[in-house]
């Protein structure tokens, strides 16, 4: 059994280069990318969220959102990812530079969301969805987060906040839904998700 | 009455033979000395068991029936899927895993436990950070990191915790008078050593500093693949390796083949992870990697599969008289096809399709619950009669629960990689729309493959229960023969 | 990131120091000779081989019929009686 002292001394330094080569070298590689200009529009991709965005992804955060909806566009060939229309490109590691955390995701019992800013940016429809998701997707099964949003009596007019809810979804008369902070703040997060701008190792 | 037959009782009996029974007595001084802290991880091992079970069958409805239970924030579908998952992997996996590791720590190193009460104290501190994060996650106190959802102001609890632990397995094997080291010893020393190296990493890396965008991904599988590669799966195959050969009373097949399967694993399966980020934004060359090392698995799962199934070879007919062969080789068989299964799975062809789909629980599942649950299951119908010296109450009862789990796993793993893989067909063809009112959708189509998981789920609660039952009658039984025999040292003393 | 080159350090200089230091106490306990001989370790006169040792409760005091086949002296060698 020679080969015996070749691995044992060979396993602790596995461990070891597992570490630097999946964890150390990605960092070294590509942890510290910073925004670019792009030339179409002249901004600066990405920006920082703003701050009621930033509240919002706590909010996708506390809810488990992860756990039915990715974040991540695959390549063109690869999936239907962009067929589906879920991107216009593949996303890359600088698209998630100002993700704290970053939450790619690993399972799609929903559609990806990397760009639902883009393809729905009605606020109104994402209230409804939150509040009840049958009432804009026929047969959908995601949860609904009605806690999210409190019933109120209606006072002398009616708020301006109200969400528009379909006859046998609204509560009973003389009462509206009103979203709480957290609806809102979560809507914004959501507006914010978009991924598009053309980065020049997407090209 | 047929004098071969198999001994635990007589094991457990005092010999009239005074000899036999002095050296009985180094193996029942050993059991008896890992009687409190096993009681106590055991009992809260099982606890998390119930619990995070109830967790699961309420994710498992919520998943078809998205009214059911729907207006608690606190019972909603992403918060009870992580506190499932947290309850079961650190409340009770981990605390299996680590009784059973004392154990056969003791064991293999012929001494007793030493020091029980570190162990008790490090138990109460698992249990305490467990608890505190599992609510914490109810709460809306995610991390939002998969595997790591328990919050940072918990996780210090579990580090003290795993510190206790990992000292009193340097003592115990410091002052261990068996020379030879066992296979199930490397396994079990590297698991304690890879486990709190990959845990703080992890934690240092995501939460207290955190890198920046999806370094952060490529961490937090790094992480969470090698628990079960680095953490589980050395356990559960230490135990594998001691428990069959023990109940056959036969030497494992070929040692040298289980050492080579040891360093390969070690060499190769930590660079698994990255196959989780098949397609994602990373480098390709760091999924590629991984994908290679995953394919390299085939040399450790092979030289497993071979020892293992070719110890039992020839004593098949055990399975019928033993209750913890028959849970260790389902799992030793489960850990081949799980295997196989996952290395399948890391291929990018296979990826494309698979990959966001049911079909990656299910395969979750087969490792964690097919193979290491059962083996942890095994290891405790074997361990606890000879440390409490008083025999399982119930056949029935442990055929209940084996009959129920082995059912129950089966019906949640096979329709459901059949299931996740047509959802993955569906999903890669854009004409299939993802949810429609009446056409058929990818969301639909999934429906009779997550009803039939929450069938299967409610089958496995009730194998738990029986499990429960019967350890909460032992431990009754345990207390009883004890009150008796005061009993009679008291009525002899008169 | 400072964090990140303490971890690198203990990779690279720590890690593998235990690593050898591990190595040479493994040669010295004459770990790797005799790994046959270590597949017995785990039985001894108490468990010999051939022994088994475990059965459904019950198996043993008769309530369930003892199994048939006749005790095969190779795989199960008596046992003292109780
Ligand atoms: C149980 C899994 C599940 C969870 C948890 C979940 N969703 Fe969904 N989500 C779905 C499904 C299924 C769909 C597709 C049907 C639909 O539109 O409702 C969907 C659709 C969506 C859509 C519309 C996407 C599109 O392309 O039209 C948005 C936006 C959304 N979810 C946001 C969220 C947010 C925000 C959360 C967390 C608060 C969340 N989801 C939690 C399953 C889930």
């Amino acid at each position: 059994m020679n080969y015996g002292p070749i691995l044992f001394l060979g396993i602790f330094l596995t461990v070891a280069s597992s570490w630097c080569g999946l964890v150390l070298i990605p960092h070294l590689q590509f942890g510290r990318q910073q925004p670019v200009k792009i030339e179409e529009t002249g901004e600066l991709y990405p920006q920082s969220r703003p701050g009621i965005a930033q509240q919002g992804m706590a909010v996708y955060q506390a809810n488990g959102c992860i756990y039915c909806h990715t974040q991540q566009v695959r390549a063109e060939h690869f999936g239907a990812d962009i067929a589906r229309n879920w991107g216009q490109r593949r996303t890359v590691a600088r698209d998630y530079i100002f993700d704290k955390p970053v939450m790619l995701g690993t399972m799609r019992t929903g559609p990806d969301l990397t760009n639902i800013g883009l393809r729905q940016n009605s606020v109104t429809w994402h209230l409804q969805h939150l509040y009840t998701p049958v009432i804009t997707s026929k047969g959908s099964i995601m949860p609904p987060f009605r806690f999210l949003f409190e019933q109120r009596k209606i006072g002398a007019k009616p708020s301006p906040d109200a969400v528009p809810l379909p006859k046998e979804y609204a509560p009973e008369p003389g009462y509206e839904i009103i979203p709480k902070a957290e609806a809102k703040a979560l809507v914004q997060y959501l507006l914010s998700l978009k991924a598009s701008a053309p980065l020049p190792e997407t090209r | 009455m047929n004098a071969a037959s198999p001994s635990i009782l007589a094991a457990l009996s005092p010999s009239d033979n005074e000899e036999l029974a002095q050296r009985r007595a180094v193996l029942a001084e050993i059991d008896a000395s890992c009687r409190g802290p096993l009681l106590f991880l055991f009992s809260g091992s099982i606890i998390w068991l119930l619990v995070g079970t109830v967790f699961a069958l309420l994710a498992s409805l919520k998943l078809h029936n998205p009214e059911y239970l729907a207006n608690y924030s606190w019972l909603t579908f992403g918060r009870v899927r992580p506190a499932h998952l947290n309850a079961v992997i650190y409340g009770f996996a981990s605390e299996a895993a680590i009784g059973v590791t004392l154990w056969l720590m003791c064991r293999l190193c012929r001494t007793p436990l030493l020091f029980g009460w570190i162990i008790n104290a490090a138990g109460v501190f698992w249990n305490l950070g467990v608890t505190i994060g599992v609510v914490a996650i109810l709460a809306g106190d995610s991390t939002g990191i998969e595997w790591l959802e328990i919050p940072p102001y918990a996780t210090p609890i579990l580090f003290v915790s795993y510190a206790l632990i990992a000292v009193w397995g340097v003592i115990t094997f410091r002052f261990r008078r068996e020379k030879h080291l066992y296979v199930s010893q490397w396994y079990l020393l590297a698991a304690l050593f890879w486990f709190p190296w990959i845990y703080s990493a992890a934690q240092i890396l995501l939460v207290l500093d955190p890198v920046r965008g999806t370094v952060q991904a490529a961490v937090n599988w790094w992480f969470a693949h090698n628990v079960l590669g680095l953490w589980f799966t050395p356990i559960g195959l230490a135990s594998i390796y001691y428990f069959i050969p023990k109940v056959l009373g036969k030497p494992v097949y070929n040692y040298s083949l289980s050492v080579l399967g040891f360093w390969s694993l070690a060499l190769f399966y930590n660079w698994n992870g990255m196959h989780h980020l098949v397609g994602g934004p990373m480098p390709a060359w760091l999924i590629t990697v991984s994908i290679v090392a995953s394919v390299m698995m085939t040399i450790p799962v092979i030289t497993v599969g071979i020892n293992h199934h070719l110890t039992m070879w020839g004593s098949f007919r055990e399975l019928k008289t033993s209750p913890v062969l028959r849970f260790m080789v389902f799992g030793g068989m489960s850990y081949t096809l799980t295997s196989l299964h996952g290395i399948a799975l890391a291929l990018r062809s296979v990826s494309e399709v698979t990959h966001f789909t049911h079909s990656t629980i299910a395969h979750s599942h087969q490792g964690m619950y097919a193979f290491f649950t059962m083996v942890m299951f095994g290891a405790i119908y074997y361990i606890m009669p000879r440390v409490l010296q008083v025999d399982w109450p119930s056949a029935r009862l442990i055929r209940v629960h084996f009959w129920a789990v082995a059912i129950g796993i089966l019906l949640y793993v096979f329709p459901l990689i059949v299931g996740g893989t047509l959802e993955g067909m569906a999903m890669t063809n854009p004409d299939v729309p993802f949810v429609d009112a009446v056409k058929p959708s990818v969301v639909s189509l999934t429906l009779p493959y997550l009803k039939t998981r929450s069938y299967s789920g409610m089958l496995i609660f009730l194998g738990h229960l029986a499990f429960a039952i019967s350890f909460g009658w032992i431990v009754l039984r345990w207390a009883q023969a004890g009150r008796l025999a005061r009993l009679k040292t008291s009525l002899a003393r008169v | 990131m400072s964090v990140l080159w303490i971890l690198f350090v203990c990779s690279l200089v720590v890690l593998p120091g235990i690593a050898l230091l591990a190595f040479r106490w493994a040669m010295r306990q004459g770990e790797f000779r005799h790994l046959e001989k270590t597949a017995l370790s785990i039985f001894d006169d108490d468990e010999p081989v051939g022994q088994t040792t475990d059965c459904f409760p019950g198996g043993q005091r008769g309530k369930k019929p003892a199994p048939t086949r006749p005790p095969n002296p190779i795989s199960r060698p008596r046992l003292p009686e109780a």
